[in-house]
């Protein structure tokens, strides 16, 4: 994963539209990494890279980022290199006093690099002072200068705030090295092209064995390997200074040809303080700023369920196909009585036993002579049977709680074709006492409505 | 192999679908008390990426078993002949209205799917479901009954003897209060229908155990991404006078609740269709814990800690800060960080315990002047849309699909101290201080915190 990957994943969560199946089959192809999320995530992009509108995000965003950088680098670079000949101009009156430089290429980088470890470490607080202050946050600023059709296209990148933090550290490691680098053409520059006097001051009262001292320390990764690198303390006491006048001292003058010696030192202090402990920590931050893009990555909105969609096997229990939409149709029922005669020509139970309807009747304190059990155990035969044998009135019990089937429907059907009227009486269960619920007649209503025969009521 | 099959029969008006819905967790099943509804055989399969591991079948009821019946015993052919007589049935009578319902429903049971019968154990028993049960051994397919309770009487009893003359398996299921563990159940006893089939439904018990967790996993996941979401959210307001009038901050303030009830709103919705419960109707959408808005007083007496809970947890909160001071100290400062950091916090959650967040008037110096309201400041505000949050999950997840109608979501005010302790309240505290100081939250300590959830959800469901 890099800022391309990074900005190209983010592009595509916020346009993408594909389902979870599509990302599951995703996932399926690609089984190979299988818990490795961002390898997962690297193969989505690749994926779908395609489908990024031209041109795009993470393409205008990193050449805009790269071109900036190139620039302050160079602009970096001149100023390093400017610097560095104003630190070691000579008049042919003046020594130069290699402090200076000592402290532009030894002091500086090792504050700001102790400033750049401090920011690393805090790196993932959103509104970090530390990187605020750094040169390479300004690029941000200077990128709202830009003409307005690249502004407008970068105003959509929402980079997480440790994303950012690590590319402005990044970037300032590397213009911190650029300016190094100018500083170390101008020494070389300088040194080729002018006799210099290098010679050294200070208004503290420094002893040149104490000064010795401190360059052996401050020279100590290159002192075993080029000793000639580090000042010796004659060329130290040689080439100490005081201002008391604006001419060179003797001794200074007959040993001008080693005065110049100082060069290897500032040369080599210039190359390990700020070159080689500079893109150590370059190489820290490039490590860093990997590890913020695979954190950022896994932090974007949607890339957790992305991820889950790709790994999660998807499970279903749903129907395939949408049901047909069951349409009920209200329609009243008109043939419906309150209260039941005293006697009837036939009394006939649906489905309940001939001793139950007995005792149903007795309840209802209804009688009749002839009592049938229809539809239940009967066969179809019986059932004929008892209608060829019905006539006149006949009260049908049904159990109210039973909806209608068609089995019962061709039998009313065949019924009122023999007899005067059927008076059709849901009953409820024996513990209820016959009673009725009202939303159980209302089945037996709108089924007898459907069937539409006037010789048909119903007790309600 | 071909995977199981179950077709789910029964006469008309019984349960059948609702049985369906809640097996199959599926709740756009058309289900009423009129008989009837269901007049196709539908497919109900379970697909883990889109292998079938089963499927079970939603029936129409019976309508003329006595004829059915009345045809097949005009054949008069042996017990091994008796399925073939079926299967001519249907042959002959598929483009015959009178029998669709029949031939709908027996021929899934044909074409290798086991039968569910279904009947009612809240009714009695009656002798006109013999030619159904008849019909269903003449088809020789592996069977098992299911009582089901539409309404409270119980004549389990007698159905139960009826029953174990036609049927080797009899069992009990309520559709409308079904769990995880009673779903499994049936799923155990259907494996033992057929040797065959037990290695395939034991997969799919498995897998749904599995998906069970999945369902969880996605709810931690949703509500994590709204606590975080809405306590560090922003909103910002631009204005063009000299300074913000009363109407403008009272705007922002407006616009910043109404975006938090829209989080909560979408999260809801995600809740519903990860549990399966797309098809819930709520009394009102807007605000669907009882009317009850997500910044009343009346939901963070409910969901919200007290004034008391809210002080200990800011004063833990804060002590542990300072600690962190005293620490830095080597003890120097003897506790002194501890105890400040614990004033601090304790004192500030009691003066804000109303407070949401104070709304800021930003970019005066640049000329384009905004008000901006956010992160949350008021420390109660997590634990009231986590509350609301969680109640809402497990509401929808304790719902069986076989349950319509406008779903009531009672408030249960003791439902903080099912799963709210001290040492929750705590851990929780220490990541809602995090999404209240506007750092980036890392995908790791997002997942840490959707454990926590996760674990609560599990207590809960």
């Amino acid at each position: 994963m890099n800022l391309k990957s990074y900005l190209d994943l983010f592009e595509l969560l916020g346009t993408d539209t594909s389902s979870r199946e599509e990302r599951r089959a995703f996932g399926l192809v690609n089984v190979v990494t299988k818990n490795k999320p961002l390898e997962q995530l690297s193969a989505w992009v690749y994926e779908n890279k395609t489908k990024l509108k031209k041109p795009a995000l993470s393409e205008t965003f990193s050449s805009t980022l790269y071109s900036m950088t190139l620039l302050i680098s160079v602009i970096a670079l001149l100023f390093g290199f400017l610097s560095g000949v104003g630190l070691l101009s000579y008049n042919g009156h003046e020594p130069v006093n290699v402090i200076y430089f000592i402290a532009m290429v030894v002091f500086l980088p090792l504050f700001t690099m102790t400033l750049t470890l401090f920011s690393m470490f805090r790196a993932n607080v959103t509104q970090s002072m530390l990187v605020h202050i750094s040169p390479a946050f300004w690029m941000e600023k200077i990128l709202g200068l830009l003409p307005n059709k690249i502004e407008d296209n970068l105003k959509e990148v929402k980079i997480n705030p440790l994303l950012a933090n690590w590319i402005v550290i990044k970037r300032s490691q590397i213009i911190a090295l650029a300016f190094s680098f100018g500083l170390l053409l101008a020494l070389l520059g300088v040194v080729a092209t002018k006799d210099i006097a290098f010679a050294w001051s200070t208004t503290l009262s420094i002893t040149p064995e104490a000064f010795h001292h401190f360059l052996h320390t401050l020279a100590f990764p290159w002192r075993d390997l080029y000793p000639s690198a580090l000042p010796s303390i004659e060329l130290i006491e040689q080439s100490q200074y005081f201002r008391l006048g604006d001419k060179l001292s003797d001794e200074m003058i007959q040993n001008a040809s080693k005065l110049g010696e100082w060069w290897k030192f500032l040369a080599f202090a210039t190359l390990f303080y700020a070159i080689v402990l500079r893109f150590t920590m370059y190489v820290l931050s490039e490590f860093g700023f990997k590890k913020a893009i695979q954190r950022s990555c896994l932090s974007l909105d949607g890339a957790e369920r992305l991820l889950r969609d790709m790994n999660e096997p998807i499970i279903s229990t749903y129907a395939n196909e949408n049901e047909q939409q069951f349409i009920q149709r209200h329609t009243a029922y008109d043939q419906m009585i309150n209260a039941l005669d005293a006697s009837y020509d036939v009394i006939q139970g649906w489905a309940i036993a001939k001793e139950n309807l007995s005792v149903i009747a007795d309840s209802m304190k209804v009688i009749s002579p002839k009592f049938f059990e229809v539809g239940g155990g009967n066969t179809l035969d019986e059932d004929m049977e008892i209608i060829y044998h019905s006539r006149g009135e006949v009260l049908l019990y049904v159990k109210s709680w039973e909806p209608p089937t068609m089995d019962f429907i061709d039998y009313l059907e065949a019924l009122v074709k023999r007899v005067d009227k059927v008076l059709v009486c849901p009953v409820g269960t024996l513990e209820d006492k016959y009673e009725t619920e009202a939303k159980e007649v209302n089945v037996w209503a709108r089924k007898l409505s459907m069937f539409g025969s006037a010789k048909v009521w119903l007790k309600v | 192999m071909m995977h199981p099959k179950f077709a789910v029969v029964g006469h008309p008006n019984k349960g059948k679908s609702s049985i369906v819905s809640a097996l199959a967790m599926d709740d756009s099943v058309q289900i009423s008390d009129t008989p009837g509804t269901t007049t196709k055989k539908r497919s109900f399969p379970l697909k883990v990426d889109g292998e079938i591991l089963y499927e079970l079948f939603d029936t129409p009821g019976f309508q003329r078993a006595r004829r059915v019946l009345a045809w097949l015993e005009q054949h008069d052919v042996s017990a091994d002949k008796k399925h073939e007589v079926v299967q001519l049935f249907i042959n002959e009578h598929k483009d015959d209205p009178k029998f669709n319902d029949e031939v709908e429903l027996l021929e899934p049971i044909m074409n290798g799917a086991g039968i569910i019968y279904v009947v009612d154990g809240s009714k009695p028993y009656g002798e006109e479901y013999e030619a159904e049960m008849e019909i269903l051994r003449w088809t020789g397919q592996p069977s098992m009954a299911l009582i089901n309770h539409i309404d409270e009487s119980d004549y389990s009893e007698e159905w139960k003897r009826a029953l174990g003359h036609y049927f080797k398996m009899v069992r009990t299921f309520d559709p409308m209060n079904t769990s995880l563990e009673q779903h499994l159940s049936i799923l155990e006893s259907v494996a033992q229908l057929k040797e065959e089939w037990t290695a395939s439904v034991k997969a799919s018990i498995r897998l749904f155990e599995k998906y069970h967790e999945q369902m969880l996993d996605r709810s931690a996941a949703v509500i994590s991404k709204v606590i975080y979401k809405s306590v560090s959210l922003v909103e910002k307001l631009t204005f063009y006078g000299e300074d913000a009038t009363k109407d403008e901050k009272n705007r922002i303030e407006e616009k910043y609740k109404e975006r938090l009830r829209a989080l909560e709103r979408s999260t809801q919705k995600s809740i519903e269709s990860i549990w399966n419960h797309d098809h819930l109707q709520k009394e009102q959408q807007s605000f669907p814990l009882e009317g009850m808005d997500l910044f009343s007083e009346e939901t963070a007496s409910v969901f919200g800690l007290t004034r008391k809970e809210l002080l200990v947890t800011a004063a833990a909160s804060g002590a542990a800060t300072g600690a962190g001071v005293d620490l830095l100290f080597g003890g120097a400062t003897l506790l002194l960080g501890t105890g400040l950091g614990a004033v601090i916090g304790g004192v500030g959650a009691f003066f804000a315990f109303n407070e949401l967040s104070e709304v800021k008037v930003l970019g005066q110096t640049l000329g384009k002047r905004y008000l901006e309201m956010g992160p949350m400041e008021n420390r109660n505000f997590p634990y009231i849309l986590l509350g609301r949050t969680v109640y809402h999950t497990t509401q929808v997840a304790k719902r069986s699909h076989a349950v319509r109608g406008v779903a009531e979501f009672h408030m249960d005010s003791i439902f903080k101290e099912k799963w709210l302790n001290d040492d929750l309240r705590k851990s929780l505290e220490k990541y809602h201080k995090k999404f209240r100081s506007g750092k980036e939250i890392e995908a790791e300590e997002l997942a840490e915190y959707e454990v926590l959830i996760r674990d609560v959800l599990k207590y809960l469901i």
